[in-house]
């Protein structure tokens, strides 16, 4: 190896470029999804970490479950886990569906009716001198469940 | 094509070794946490370190990176930010081995990489984010998360029982609802400042790293350097992502010319530091000492 073939001062080619331009790509949907789907800016490729409070730990979902004479709030249980963080993390129509129909299977698995599904999505955020925390709803998403199959959007 | 991507590259013709072995050992060091990605990306990253052959064919790393890309797609969108410049990076050896100038390539793409990753960082620190630039980011970070709780300990003047305290006025409560007896907040003048410091700091260090990474003049390059071995002592001594550091000193590892002798040598010794910054201790040592 010579000094001028590791000189830094090169572009190095095409295939020097070929890997940030993917950072670009990838960095640039992440500030769009993050701007217009509520994506934290902690993931997604664009380098947002330890940036802002609003991480994955500071978002939770609560999930409703109702049917004719039930209608209540369930706990996230380990089987619902990984769909409620990237539902949290990303509240979009397509995790959200992903996160209802896990619930929708899992209460048929339980033989426990449920005709519909609503997603709540939250966010804690910090008060700019004094800190005091406060919630926020960020998103809300209803699902519908035929009698049979779960069809969500 | 296949020939060539098989065929493994001398040392003279380029990439420095410990580059490659470096960033075999961050593989065997990052979870995975997809089965089957964790069983081909450390078989690989071993027979990297236990084969010259392997470690220095471009095949090995294009597969790799193709493989921890695979893991980002499986996991989307909860992987973090070190393991899209891992992919990156894994993409960047096994094209830089390909091509007839590796070291060039390699070292041209490591300062692209980092310029375009700092310059991220910066603009969701500076532009985009909403609560970093007037402190709260690090004021919040430092009393709510446990893994900044004995930096904040040490360095903020807080003691144990302040911090319990803080951390229940930090819980947020239902909406509309109100405390008869709301919990002390507690911020010490020093804890204010420290948050201030950190904030600031990480700001100046990532913006002059992005510049010095991104503007291609031969005489930025100790500053560069220094710049990178800084911020990974500083910043890896709190930071709880190892990962991000050890990328960071492997790839400045992937800049230095042959003719500098302590340069190398630096970057290897950042790396085992950011490992023992992970592994003791060392805040925690302190705050024990500290708030006695």
């Amino acid at each position: 190896m010579t000094d001028a073939a590791a000189g830094s001062d090169s572009h190095g080619g095409w295939r020097a470029l070929v890997p940030v331009s993917l950072l670009v790509v990838v960095a640039c949907s992440q500030v769009t999804l993050a701007t217009t789907a509520g994506l934290t800016p902690w993931k997604g490729g664009g380098f947002g970490m330890f940036s802002t409070t609003d991480n994955g730990e500071r978002r939770y979902v609560r999930v409703f479950v109702s049917a004719v004479n039930r209608s209540e709030e369930i706990t996230i249980s380990p089987s619902l886990s990984d769909a409620a963080s990237r539902a949290a993390v990303l509240p979009r129509d397509a995790e959200l569906s992903r996160l209802a129909r896990r619930v929708v299977k899992r209460e048929r698995r339980h033989r426990r009716p449920v005709e519909m599904v609503r997603i709540e999505t939250w966010r804690i955020e910090y008060a700019r001198d004094t800190l005091a925390a406060t919630t926020h709803l960020t998103r809300e998403f209803v699902c519908r469940v035929d009698p049979t199959p779960a069809s969500c959007p | 094509m296949w020939i060539r991507l098989l065929r493994p590259v001398h040392d003279q013709e380029g990439v420095a070794d410990p580059v490659l072995t470096l960033t075999a050992i961050v593989l065997l060091l990052r979870p995975l946490d997809v089965w089957w990605v964790t069983a081909i990306v450390l078989t690989a990253a071993c027979l990297s370190l236990l084969s010259r052959t392997v470690r220095r064919a471009p095949l090995t790393w294009i597969l790799l990176a193709l493989f921890v890309g695979a893991r980002i797609v499986v996991l989307w969108p909860l992987s973090d930010n070190h393991i899209y410049l891992l992919a990156y990076w894994c993409l960047a050896i096994g094209l830089a081995l390909s091509s007839t100038t590796p070291a060039a390539t390699l070292s041209a793409s490591s300062r692209w990489l980092l310029g375009g990753a700092f310059a991220m960082a910066v603009l969701w620190k500076a532009v985009l984010s909403p609560d970093y630039v007037d402190g709260r980011f690090f004021r919040v970070t430092l009393l709510t998360d446990q893994r900044f709780a004995d930096a904040a300990l040490v360095f903020g003047g807080l003691s144990r029982d302040q911090m319990a305290q803080n951390r229940a006025f930090l819980d947020p409560l239902p909406t509309g609802a109100e405390l008869l007896t709301p919990p002390p907040f507690v911020e010490p003048p020093r804890l204010r400042a420290f948050a201030a410091v950190t904030t600031w700091s990480g700001l100046i260090l990532e913006g002059l790293i992005a510049l010095t990474c991104l503007i291609p003049l031969t005489r930025l390059e100790i500053a560069r350097h220094a710049l990178l071995l800084a911020f990974c002592i500083t910043t890896y001594a709190l930071a709880p992502v190892a990962g991000f550091g050890w990328l960071i000193a492997t790839m400045g590892l992937a800049q230095c010319r042959p003719r500098q002798r302590l340069l190398p040598g630096a970057y290897v010794g950042v790396f085992i530091l950011i490992l023992m910054y992970s592994e003791v201790p060392w805040a925690g040592v302190l705050a024990d000492w500290a708030v006695r």
